[in-house]
């Protein structure tokens, strides 16, 4: 195990450095699934259409394509049938099997299956060419979908269509998935709901995969088998071949190929921790998070979006939800929720944590991802356009319904309203007048609500930082909202390759944004939460308890290592950390730091990873 | 031959949690194919086969958007509510 005098002073916390050359190669992509892998690759190849031979029938062969493709079919739905017979009910893909069901309708779908035959017919295409062609334009169909979850049904056709290809072309319709050897770590450009479905779980120590990310079919079907995977590593299909030893790390998205022994060596120890420490973690989760020396109480909270995660939320010890995002109500429809709509999902959020506290954001997000005549899409530079308060206050009706919903809902548990994105006072002063406005409205209706709201806002653009000693005067609460914090202050578009890497949660210049806000907030008489990434990473929670944040909000399944955590530190302990973290001018030197203190104190837990 | 008059047609909206999603459209095309009259589902416009999985996919119907169902043929009435059935949970008021 690495000694934490070895601890690299760059951001190598997890996983260990690695050259880039032959041995111990290194990508990255989404952990989805926790967990640590190591074992020999089997790739498991994907047909891509532009390998389909293609031909101009004669006209006479036409009527013979047309039963070779008729024939194809028939002998995929067979395959995909006794594939389905297989499985039976107690299938870890259990409910979700009916998406086999889709896909042998898919396959005599008139669009799909006429199509084809009508290309054979009229263009005189050659089976293959048939189908890729028809797969295509149906894909680009799906393409124009705003749909997160429909676009990615394109992938069905797509699977579909390949398995009448392999048949057309005598390809064995058996992909490696149904022989694997022991220790296998499945590496494919995409898996269908099929190949999964056949998978032998002795088999299988981890998926690496090309495309999808936290929501498709692998994601899903590793979690509920427990099976470390990865997700949107783009093209490890095309570098790494059968037989290859790889390690990968469900928990921080970290794939190594050809490992040598010695980092073989290192995850080995590594998967070991992150057995034995799932186990004992959950117990700490049910624990409140005091530190050592029983100085200092934190509220744990979760950050969620779903009435759904309600329950990981709490069985993981949340202490109520620190951030609970409505944008998903308004995405991916062509209509504006209703406020009988929005009221029915607040209620439930707020009736089932009662009485621990519920903050409510309000709508977080573009003009242009949600159905209004609004038009944003011409915005150059979307991130400092009309969005979150901004947006609202543009649309007071949209923002009025929502206002409405909360006001109503808060009857039912202790509710908090957030506002997104506050820039000046006036957007918060405005947004006041607003709620009042609304609690008129709803009085002279006689509609019961919750006359005493909290209102904070979500301190993330610098100038709000700045006058964060005005803005404490008029609010209740502030939630420090590190991810666009940090972005705007450090002027940095996280998701641009060239410049992500000076991305940093620990640059002296957040420290000190966040000391600020933290001051201003004791010095006018409320609590400071913080409800972005950075709460959830326990190496900065020394750092964060020093500064005197009071609660953190976080992905639910980070809050038991939180917890395990303050339970073992006392304030002394954070005060000093912090006091040296601010006597350092690089960021660099604080991750060294913290890094150097967390592994010395925390030895076993100093590999795992939240996952 | 199916007369003018026997076109049925009723507006519902999708109000189950996820719309038209694969899942709900697997069990139109299902359950379709138990009826013989010719059903087509119309929304923005876009007029497609209850019996396509795809066509149903591709109309992207969210929680909350509004579909016309049209249905000739002798068992009309039937089809229709089973398609109500999907698409809401529950049956519409006969309208």
């Amino acid at each position: 195990m690495k000694t934490p005098k070895k601890v690299d002073k760059k951001k190598s916390r997890t996983p260990p450095r690695v050259n880039e050359n032959d041995t111990n190669r290194l990508m990255r992509g989404i952990g989805v699934s926790g967990g640590v892998g190591i074992g020999q690759a089997v790739v498991i190849e994907r047909l891509t259409t532009e390998i389909c031979p293609k031909r101009i029938l004669s006209p006479e062969e036409v009527p013979h394509e047309i039963s070779r493709f008729e024939g194809a079919v028939e002998a995929a739905a067979e395959r995909i049938k006794s594939i389905k017979k297989h499985i039976g009910p107690h299938h870890p893909l259990g409910d979700h099997a009916y998406i086999l069901d889709t896909h042998i309708l898919l396959l005599k779908d008139k669009m799909f299956y006429e199509g084809t035959k009508k290309a054979i017919n009229a263009e005189r295409q050659n089976a293959e060419w048939a189908v890729s062609e028809i797969m295509m334009r149906i894909t680009s169909a799906f393409d124009t979908i705003e749909d997160e979850y429909l676009k990615e049904r394109a992938r069905d056709i797509h699977f579909v269509g390949e398995r009448v290809l392999r048949v057309l072309m005598g390809i064995s319709t058996e992909s490696k998935i149904h022989q694997l050897p022991p220790n296998s770590i499945i590496v494919s450009h995409d898996l269908s709901p099929a190949d999964t479905a056949q998978i032998k779980r002795e088999c299988v120590l981890g998926f690496a995969i090309d495309m999808g990310g936290r929501t498709s079919h692998t994601a899903i079907m590793a979690r509920s088998l427990k099976i470390p995977a990865i997700t949107g590593l783009e093209s490890i299909s095309r570098q790494v071949q059968t037989g290859d030893t790889i390690v990968i790390d469900g928990s921080t998205g970290v794939v190594i190929v050809n490992p040598d022994p010695d980092m073989i060596f290192r995850y080995r120890e590594r998967q070991e921790l992150y057995k034995k420490y799932q186990q004992s973690l959950m117990a700490y989760g049910q624990l409140p998070a005091v530190t050592r020396d029983g100085s200092r109480s934190v509220r744990i909270s979760a950050n969620i979006e779903l009435v759904d995660e309600m329950e990981i939320a709490r069985s993981h010890g949340a202490e109520g939800i620190g951030l609970f995002r409505t944008e998903y109500l308004f995405l991916g429809r062509p209509d504006l929720p209703s406020e009988e709509e929005q009221f029915e999902v607040y209620r439930q959020i707020l009736k089932g944590n009662a009485p621990n506290p519920v903050t409510i954001r309000t709508l977080d997000i573009g003009g242009d991802k949600i159905a209004i005549s609004v038009s944003t899409s011409q915005e150059t530079n979307p991130a400092m356009g009309l969005r979150a308060i901004r947006l609202c206050l543009n649309r007071t009706d949209i923002f009025r319904t929502q206002l409405r919903a909360i006001l109503r809902a808060a009857v039912y548990g202790d509710c908090r309203l957030l506002i997104p994105m506050v820039s000046c006072l006036t957007e918060l002063v405005t947004t006041k007048q607003l709620l009042e406005e609304v609690k008129r409205e709803l009085g002279s209706d006689g509609i019961p609500f919750a006359r005493q709201l909290k209102i904070g806002i979500l301190v993330e653009v610098p100038s709000a930082v700045a006058i964060a000693d005005l803005l404490a005067k008029e609010v209740d609460f502030f939630s420090i909202g590190t991810n666009d914090l940090i972005q705007y202050s450090l002027a940095i578009d996280r998701v641009n390759e060239h410049v992500n890497y000076l991305y940093d949660t620990l640059h002296p210049a957040i420290l000190r944004l966040i000391r600020q806000v933290v001051s201003a907030g004791q010095a006018g008489g409320i609590p400071v939460s913080m409800c972005g990434e950075m709460a959830g990473d326990p190496v900065n929670i020394p750092i964060l308890l020093g500064l005197g944040i009071d609660e953190l909000s976080m992905n639910a399944l980070a809050i038991p290592m939180v917890k395990k955590l303050i339970r073992a530190i006392s304030m002394d302990e954070c005060r000093e950390l912090t006091w040296q973290a601010f006597q350092m001018y690089e960021a660099r030197e604080i991750h060294g730091l913290l890094e150097s203190w967390i592994t010395e104190r925390f030895p076993k837990d100093y590999f795992i990873d939240q996952s | 031959m199916i007369l003018e008059s026997e076109i049925m047609e009723r507006t519902l909206k999708v109000s189950n949690q996820l719309g038209l999603h694969a899942r709900v459209a697997t069990m139109m095309v299902q359950a379709m194919q138990n009826y013989s009259c010719q059903v087509t589902l119309v929304k923005d416009g876009v007029e497609v086969d209850a019996r396509s999985v795809l066509g149903l996919l591709l109309l992207a119907a969210t929680p909350g958007s509004e579909l016309l169902v049209r249905a000739h043929g002798p068992d009309s009435r039937q089809a229709i509510q089973e398609i109500s059935r999907l698409i809401q949970d529950e049956d519409p008021e006969e309208g």
